[in-house]
């Protein structure tokens, strides 16, 4: 079949593809022939200058992962005629990624400096004698987050990303929670008070863009919520720096705790904090102007909502876990 | 066509514009809501599991016992209830909720209550055509964003799955109500609301891009299922374009607003002044079309 490959390229170390000229190739391939079957026969046969990334053809080392017809994807396990009826194939850098050339990402700024941040190797509690045995479910959700291939597609799709790009993001969160996890691990605390610091699990929206763009169904989202949750539950509710997170949760949970449901000015008094001066003074604009259109309910005369108590227990409970 | 009627805390809260709305416009479409009182927040994704699982096990018991499926008006109280009813859909982890926290005031939970937004029951059990019936007003001439946010339609393996159309009902009933569809990027984005408290700047960016790109082009107002995501389009929205250095002025409508102007209730019945943002220019603009 024929196939028209249109492919952003860009020379320099960019910051994405805007703005990147396309260069247009037709190509013949076979009926079953990948994205990046075709890639490597242009590159191969017409254009020795364009660069990508390939390695296994198997969809098993996420080095090919690219925005294809509009989608972060894995080009070697992507059938040109399961994504182009019109055998026309769009090929662009995956978003929000710095561009080393063309389709080529800088990785190291895109990917690695985020995953050294969440210190990606295991620091058992002491050097072990012998092999540490485990029973296979003590392992299962770990296990899951072990099939991570580093593609970072899970990135591309995130919300925050894209106005900071700072932030540690789904793929180097999952990192981290493959360890904070691993039962053999001996800095699991140490390691969600870390992630709780500014640009780490508080500062993911969980937007679920990330399980959508993951090609090996990690649901990197879900694992940021199952840090978050550990983290709460062991008292972490934020890092050293961003103690507004804490004053957040614990506002919220106490006036669920005490009524049932939330008392929303409430929560925007006590997140900034009694004594935050500035903080509450940046809040007044907005409350006044809410107050005055009645949007703003009065905070702590809040009625109880009629079987308030039964969620009382029900904190009370998870409490004396 | 009956429902057991979660409004969520927003709606009676920092939205309490919402809750009229929803239902003057339900009554007028014949869709019978039975308001949950004895209820607990769904979490918000705030509460980790452990808490908040047992609280929507709760909520789905009495519904479950009333033999309605949950109708709500929030997008985030749909997504955690729909994420915390996946889990207990296992058997083992509900009857040890059951067993611990709902025994003991009589409920159990048997993992049958359906959550549905009433964005969804309008296109999955109510019918367009049926609510064709009952428009009175064409919204022609008027453009309108729509502001899916995330929980209307993620994660996908629970929320579109089974229910492809999903991702479009939005779309689609403005389209049903006369008006015409802004088309622009960040309409399945998320607001920013999320993160407002642990990183301001962050969200407002968000907030601010979604509402600054929609009216560039060329959107007289926004309309979104969630409001915790007004909250932040609305409520913030001079913030976030004093911090994008931008004026935007892009009215944001609650779902069942939008509708009810459609089915010829007045602004002043949907309460549209008592939004943030100032909805004058919309009304003047309505009132033209008139």
């Amino acid at each position: 079949m024929q196939v028209t490959f249109n492919v952003s390229r860009s020379a320099a170390a960019g910051n994405g593809a805007a703005g990147a000229a396309v260069s247009t190739y037709e190509v013949e391939l076979a009926e079953a022939a990948t994205v990046l079957d075709g890639l490597l026969k242009i590159r191969d046969e017409q254009d020795g200058s364009l660069a990508f990334r390939s390695s296994c053809d198997r969809g098993l080392c996420g080095g090919c992962a690219m925005r294809i017809n509009k989608k972060g994807r894995l080009a070697c396990v992507l059938p040109v005629r399961s994504i182009s009826k019109n055998n026309i194939v769009n090929v662009e850098p995956v978003r929000c990624a710095p561009v080393a050339q063309d389709v080529r990402l800088d990785m190291e700024r895109f990917h690695w400096r985020k995953m050294k941040k969440v210190q990606p190797w295991l620091s058992p509690r002491q050097t072990p004698s012998r092999e540490h045995l485990l029973r296979d479910e003590e392992l299962e959700e770990t296990r899951a987050a072990m099939r991570c291939n580093n593609c970072g597609l899970c990135d591309e799709g995130c919300t925050v990303i894209v106005v900071d790009s700072e932030f540690l993001g789904p793929a180097a969160l999952t990192k981290g929670f493959r360890f904070a996890s691993d039962p053999r691990d001996g800095a699991r605390l140490q390691r969600l008070r870390q992630l709780s610091e500014p640009g780490g699990v508080w500062d993911c929206t969980h937007c679920f863009e990330a399980n959508g763009h993951c090609p090996q169904n990690i649901a990197p989202t879900d694992r940021i919520f199952q840090m978050r949750d550990e983290a709460i539950l062991n008292g972490i509710k934020s890092g050293i720096t961003n103690p507004k997170v804490a004053r957040h949760y614990d506002s919220f949970a106490k006036s669920v705790r005490q009524s049932g449901w939330l008392d929303e000015t409430r929560l925007a008094i006590e997140s900034e904090g009694y004594g935050n001066l500035k903080g509450l003074l940046k809040l007044l604009p907005t409350a006044i102007k809410a107050m005055k259109r009645g949007k703003a309910p009065l905070p702590y005369l809040h009625a109880k909502r009629p079987g308030a108590e039964h969620i009382t227990r029900i904190f009370e409970k998870a409490e004396e876990k | 066509m009956q429902y057991a009627f979660y409004p969520g805390c927003v709606s009676k809260g920092g939205c309490p514009e919402l809750y009229p709305a929803a239902l003057k416009v339900c009554e007028r479409l014949g869709i019978d809501l039975v308001e949950m009182t004895d209820v607990g927040c769904t979490g918000a994704g705030v509460l980790p599991a452990e808490i908040s699982d047992p609280i929507n096990a709760r909520t789905f018991a009495q519904a479950e016992a009333q033999g309605l499926p949950i109708m709500t008006i929030c997008s985030t109280c749909t997504g955690v209830m729909t994420q915390a009813n996946a889990r207990l859909q296992e058997e083992r982890y509900r009857e040890a909720i059951n067993a611990e926290h709902l025994a003991e005031e009589g409920l159990r939970y048997r993992g049958a209550t359906k959550v549905k937004h009433l964005l969804w029951v309008l296109f999955e059990d109510y019918g367009l055509e049926k609510l064709k019936e009952h428009l009175t007003t064409s919204l022609e001439g008027l453009r309108v964003a729509p502001f899916y946010g995330c929980y209307i339609r993620r994660p996908s393996d629970l929320i579109t799955k089974d229910f492809k159309g999903r991702k479009e009902y939005l779309d689609e009933l403005i389209e049903a109500l006369g008006a015409e569809v802004t088309e622009y990027s960040g309409k399945g984005k998320c607001c920013g609301f999320p993160i407002l408290t642990s990183n301001e700047r962050n969200s407002l960016a968000m907030a601010g891009n979604h509402t600054h790109e929609a009216k560039s082009k060329g959107a007289d107002c926004m309309v979104t299922p969630c409001p915790l995501c007004h909250l932040n389009l609305d409520g913030n929205q001079d913030r976030a374009g004093a911090q994008k250095g931008v004026e935007i002025d892009l009215p944001v409508l609650h779902l069942p607003q939008l509708l009810g102007l459609a089915m010829g209730f007045s602004p002043d019945e949907l309460q549209l002044q008592r939004h943030l943002v100032d909805t004058r220019p919309l009304r003047e603009k309505m009132s033209v079309l008139a």
